[in-house]
């Protein structure tokens, strides 16, 4: 399965690549504004998920935006830098148990080795 | 030697209160690994370590407040302390990760001191969670009870199968 890695302040984080549908530049798209909720991108307006915040961090303005699109919605994820793509075999990603989310919408479902420390796996179905 | 009414508990430090747990539920005890905080989880975990490759939920009970009483953690130790050690414990089909520092096994013989000593004047921790105290060395060690405690932070006493060591996602491809 191929991942796009990205990296978020200094948290570094997989996205299934097969959801990614744009890369943005915010400094190159002109249909690209952002909100104080949300996104709206060609006109259409996305929820934006700010794994920023979620993580607790100060807000920073992002370098890049991902637009992904799963089965049912849309939506806009700001990140810091994208590193590569890389396949990760399913056997190798361990799956987060739910109990320890606040929410039951979470945004993470595992984590796998990656180097000096793991790497957190986004939840496309629970976020899109 | 160990008397007929003996039992093994793992002692270990945390937020300033000297703790312990039955042994029965502790399955190992690890140098603190590599933690990922995992956005949108409890503020009391501290993330994720990969453990055997399985993704073990890492807690800190500094940051449970409900486990303390109301002079709240450190009180009597060092505050800031990191949590050298992971307390790694088997629940119902669950596992889980307790940070401590100065892990140590302690032999209880018989019954310990009783609640009274767990008075909330002598114990940081809350007595909601602690079963007995054992005197050890003019030092109180409050026994915790791990089915309060654990139900407290959301662990479930039964569940789905516990993933395996080394088994991870399905592969949608069913490779």
């Amino acid at each position: 399965m191929k991942f796009l890695m990205v990296s978020v302040g200094q948290a570094r984080y997989a996205v299934q690549a097969d959801v990614v549908r744009r890369i943005l530049d915010p400094t190159q798209e002109e249909d690209l504004h952002l909100e104080q909720s949300g996104a709206v991108f060609q006109g259409e307006r996305l929820r934006l998920i700010d794994l920023r915040a979620a993580a607790g961090a100060p807000p920073a303005r992002a370098l890049l935006y991902l637009l992904l699109e799963g089965s049912r919605s849309r939506a806009i994820v700001p990140v810091d830098g994208t590193e590569s793509i890389r396949d990760v075999a399913p056997a190798d990603i361990a799956p987060l148990p739910p109990f320890i989310f606040a929410r039951p919408a979470r945004v993470f479902r595992g984590v796998f080795s990656d180097g000096p420390s793991p790497r957190l796996v986004l939840d496309q179905d629970g976020m899109l | 030697m160990s008397g007929p009414d003996a039992s093994w508990l793992i002692r270990f430090h945390v937020g300033g209160a000297e703790a312990a747990l039955p042994l029965r539920v502790v399955r190992e005890i690890v140098a603190r690994p590599t933690v990922v905080p995992v956005p949108g989880s409890h503020s009391f975990v501290s993330g994720v370590a990969l453990l055997g490759g399985v993704a073990l939920p890492v807690y800190d009970l500094r940051a449970f407040r409900p486990f303390w009483s109301a002079a709240g953690p450190d009180r009597g130790g060092p505050s800031g302390e990191a949590g050298e050690h992971l307390i790694v414990c088997d629940w119902g089909e669950a596992r889980l990760g307790l940070l401590g520092d100065r892990v140590d096994l302690l032999e209880q013989c018989g019954q310990g001191a009783g609640l009274e000593d767990a008075t909330e004047d002598r114990c940081a921790v809350s007595r909601a969670f602690v079963r007995d105290v054992v005197r050890r060395d003019e030092e109180a060690v409050v026994l915790l009870d791990p089915v309060t405690l654990f139900a407290s932070l959301g662990v479930p006493a039964a569940g789905p199968p516990r993933a395996m060591e080394g088994a991870g996602e399905d592969d949608p491809a069913g490779g």
